[in-house]
């Protein structure tokens, strides 16, 4: 048949999974196989998507992507890759899989799956199904994002999963008389979720809002009545000199205290200094933060006397040395002046007693290990178990081994889902543990930083090309994600590869439904708990919103606090004072909230060689590493490093020079944003950029993670925001 | 006659950029020179007394346009049913034989890809899109709600009849439709820096 050149039109509907925290529902228009336009959703209340979704048929079509098997022809991580037909490359993988099962043992093998892509079919399980069969590999434990907030959630309120300000409802902040943001700016990272509208209409409404951060960011332009510069890593101790001041000046809720927590008796002491003699004043707090006292102070006292005031703490200064105790500080303040909505932190019952996912035998690696010292009684025997390893620490894990005091040798590396060489910590150190190892395995889109490392390179389509299934752990958005064209080239979905290499692997057991009849599948038996659409309905509509009882409620609204079951929590209660953490008898994990002074920041002697700050913050055109090679986002924003003018001019350096960032993990250069909008001594390198060395070592693509280290703070936190640096003009 | 126009809250504006990159997949502009709508950052003061504001910037379809006027080739049209302003690329004699619509608008709105001896290309308003009722791309697909257009005398009644706003000229000359809630910097501080974004796509700041 002659193509007339024009077919017709129809619309796919999708939800975006790009790791932003947001799902925005997408209609994708579609001609024949080819994407054509990407729309956003018109429902009513649907969070409109962001800049990168509808960049996404540029991702689709990148003459980047990759779209066929490679094998490593150079040295590891040189980049030189031959296409090899998928059976080689399968076979090239089993066969290193079996030789490191036979020499090592199991947990030789190491996975991660990370969170591009986050939804049922196409996600971890299906990788943890293939490699349980196999017969067990090392998985890890831990959040990039927010394991500080993890932890102290859990052991504060026993909350296993409401800790990321998103999952608290939009509507929170209409009622609110003072929003405290703290490290927070949704208007950046929350693109494509409804959080900063509901801001601004909370603003509209008269809220007042405060935004504590070392940046001006573009949420302190839009929603702040007043911006509070701050240190990074400090911001413990001004929650706590806060919490001093509303116990100094008695502008505590005892009732809330004495009815709904434990340890208010001995944090007083804490911040009396009764047993340290270090009294935690606004004036202790100014010279750790930077923040006047007299600002401390009045903030405290508006948090205090404002009904309902939110102090809304972001993930991102949970990412410092000792992270979990800046959430732990936060919660304490919420605590003792009863700014806080118990509901929010009750252990929300799942929506559904099952829940989608892809069924897996128990991992044989973990079978006899005992749990991790630090673990959180109510994550389960597979997360707490010591035979995993912190998802920040794979460079260290493969360097040190037992030897090291991890659990295993790591011989086999398989990344799905992420990039991780550039978005943990000290890229350079992974590097090396990259080069240690007997094979890496990457399943991507691009020839990323990770996948130039992989011995196999398996390309993965994008969400576009295959259908999922999006189903809610707590909210009520239940979606099926059409597939709107063909994978491109021979790139196959996750699902498919893992198929693929089952039998490879002599698995005959792993199965090989289609995408849909897993799909209906699941949404038959979440049919028999909650009245669903069929499958057929559900694809043509896209997302399905049950109506569920909304959990989240005001702070100090009437009646938010009057019917609650006991917590989570040992005592049932909220922990300033954490049971919990006495029973793990970890020095750097204590059981109040405390100021812990870290390394690597202001006050640091390593300060007088590297004496600026460093943080990495999100970027308006990039999830993480995700899209930066795409030339519409491109061009919206330079990669750059962020400093005040009084640093750049005591440096010579001018808007636009190209710098040196650099520290002794590594050195990055990349032209210097000259500017106003973030304190002095405090640099910002937009995390997620690509990383891309020259001959030399050094980074000329910006990526932030050089500069980081690998480590974490004593709760397993990924530590990208403490790190000094020094900048210097660049020669040449 | 009717005139369309835009309305911008520049209150609720965080300067995403959803509206730039709609409108280039909806119009399937590449990326380069060429921008139908850009985001202009208005920054000022010393830190840390700051006021930053940002704002969407598109073509305002000014009741007299000035590129209407200077166009030697009758390349560009003033649709008389909509007041919308579009450009016909077959008779536009390009940027480098003419130029003259570029320099005739103070608002940037005639856009140039890359190419030598381009035609000039502009923000319609999404003419197909209202065609099938629907709004234009900057306006539905704004995550903010900050944007809306129709009939400017519609848009005058709902949100008020307002020509000011940070980072924005009215000229009397062009009488642009459009209105505003403006952004205000209560405190007059120092002007710091100004810029738009996409960088490439604007010749004037």
């Amino acid at each position: 048949m002659a193509n007339t050149g024009i077919e017709a039109e129809r619309i796919v509907r999708t939800l975006c999974s790009s790791h932003c925290g947001g799902a925005c529902e997408m209609k994708v228009h579609v001609r024949g196989n080819r994407i054509v336009r990407i729309e956003a959703d018109d429902k009513d209340g649907s969070p409109r998507m962001c800049a990168r979704g509808h960049a996404y048929r540029q991702r689709v079509y990148a003459p980047d992507r990759l779209l066929y098997p490679l094998k490593r022809t150079g040295e590891r991580g040189s980049g030189a890759f031959a296409r090899v037909s998928w059976d080689e490359a399968l076979e090239t993988v089993a066969a290193a899989m079996k030789r490191v099962r036979v020499d090592h043992g199991n947990a030789a093998i190491l996975h991660f799956c990370s969170m591009c892509d986050p939804h049922t079919l196409h996600h971890v399980g299906a990788f943890h199904r293939l490699l349980c069969q196999f017969g067990g590999y090392t998985a890890p434990w831990g959040y990039i994002s927010c394991e500080g907030a993890a932890f102290s959630a859990g052991v504060t309120y026993g909350a296993r999963r409401r800790f990321v300000q998103t999952d608290r409802g939009p509507e929170e902040y209409l009622d609110s008389r003072l929003i405290i943001m703290w490290s927070w700016n949704p208007a950046t990272t929350e693109l494509g979720s409804n959080i900063p509208l509901s801001l601004a209409r909370a603003k509209e409404r008269g809220a007042r809002i405060v935004c504590v951060d070392p940046r001006y960011t573009a949420s302190a332009a839009v929603f702040a009545d007043r911006w509070v510069p701050i240190r990074p890593g400090t911001d413990a101790a001004a929650l706590i000199a806060m919490a001093f001041v509303v116990v100094h000046e008695s502008l505590q809720d005892q009732a809330f205290i004495d009815a709904h927590t434990v340890g208010f008796e001995p944090y007083r002491e804490y911040l009396l200094g009764r047993k340290d003699g270090v009294v935690k004043t606004p004036e202790w707090a100014a010279a750790i933060s930077g923040v006047p006292a007299g600002t401390i102070a009045a903030l405290a006292r508006e948090f205090a006397r404002s009904k309902p005031a939110i102090l809304a703490t972001s993930i991102a200064a949970g990412r410092t040395a000792y992270g979990e105790q800046y959430h732990r500080a936060a919660a304490a303040l919420e605590a003792i002046t009863g700014n806080v909505s118990l509901q929010n932190w009750q252990h929300a019952p799942r929506r559904t007693r099952y829940q989608p996912h892809i069924p897996s035998p128990p991992n044989p690696v973990e079978a006899q290990a005992p749990p991790r010292r630090n673990s959180l009684p109510f994550r389960g025997a597979s997360v707490n178990s010591s035979a995993r390893v912190n998802v920040s620490l794979f460079a260290d894990a493969i360097l040190k081994g037992r030897a090291g005091g991890y659990p295993a040798d790591y011989k086999f590396l398989w990344l799905s889902n992420t990039n991780y060489l550039n978005q943990l910590g000290e890229i350079n150190k992974a590097c090396e543990a990259f080069r240690k190892l007997d094979f890496v395995l990457v399943t991507e889109q691009f020839m990323t930083a990770s996948a130039r490392f992989a011995d196999v390179v398996l390309p993965v389509c994008t969400f576009l090309e295959r259908s999922d299934l999006h189903a809610p752990l707590e909210g009520g958005e239940f979606g099926v994600l059409g597939k709107a064209v063909e994978p491109l080239g021979e790139s196959r979905s996750q699902l498919d590869i893992c198929k693929a290499l089952a039998p490879k692997l002599g698995i005959h057991d792993y199965g090989d439904n289609s995408d849909e009849a897993w799909i209906r599948d699941m949404l038959g038996k979440l049919s028999e708990e909650v009245g669903l659409p069929d499958y057929e309905q559900l694809k043509e509509q896209g997302v399905f919103r049950v109506g569920f009882d909304a959990p989240g409620t005001v702070p100090g609204k009437d009646g938010a606090n009057q019917v609650i079951k006991p917590l989570r929590t040992p005592s049932g209660k909220v922990e300033i004072h954490s049971e919990i953490i006495a029973g793990m008898g970890i020095p750097s994990i204590p059981t109040l909230p405390q100021h812990i002074e870290s390394w690597e920041g202001p006050s640091d002697p390593l300060a007088g060689k590297y004496p600026l700050q460093l943080i990495s913050p999100h970027f308006k055109r990039r999830a993480h590493s995700q899209f930066d090679n795409l030339p519409w986002l491109r061009e919206l924003q330079t990669q750059a490093l962020a400093m005040n003018a009084v640093d750049a001019v005591a440096r010579g350096i001018r808007h636009g020079d190209a710098v040196r960032v650099f520290n002794d993990r590594g050195e990055v250069r990349i032209p210097a944003e000259v500017t106003e909008r973030i304190m002095p001594g405090v640099v910002a390198l937009p995390q997620g950029a690509w990383f891309d060395p020259d001959e030399k070592g050094i980074d000329r693509g910006g990526s932030a993670n050089v500069l980081t280290k690998n480590v974490t703070s004593p709760a397993g936190a990924f530590v990208s925001g403490t790190a000094l640096v020094e900048v210097e003009k660049a020669v040449s | 006659m009717k005139q369309y126009g835009i309305y911008i809250n520049q209150n609720r504006c965080t300067g995403c950029f959803a509206c730039v990159v709609a409108c280039k997949d909806w119009h399937d502009v590449p990326a380069g020179p060429a921008s139908w709508i850009r985001v202009k950052t208005v920054e000022k003061g010393r830190y840390p007394d700051l006021f930053v504001a940002f704002l969407p910037v598109l073509c305002n379809h000014c009741l007299k346009p000035a590129c209407v006027s200077v166009c030697p080739a009758d390349a560009l049209t003033k649709r008389p049913e909509d007041g919308i302003v579009t450009v016909d690329g077959e008779k536009c004699l390009g940027k480098e034989v003419c130029g003259l619509c570029l320099d005739a608008c103070p608002y940037d709105a005639p856009q140039f890809g890359p190419e030598e001896d381009v035609v000039m290309q502009k923000c319609d308003l999404c003419l197909d899109r209202w065609a099938e009722g629907k709004k234009p791309i900057c306006v539905s697909s704004c995550p903010m709600q900050a944007l809306d257009a129709g009939p400017l005398d519609e848009l005058r009644s709902k949100y008020g009849d307002c020509g000011e706003a940070e980072g924005f000229q009215y000229e009397e000359a062009l009488a642009p439709s459009i209105t505003f809630t403006p952004k205000k910097d209560i405190r007059n501080l120092v002007p710091c820096r100004v810029r738009v974004t996409p960088e490439i796509g604007s010749k004037k700041v």
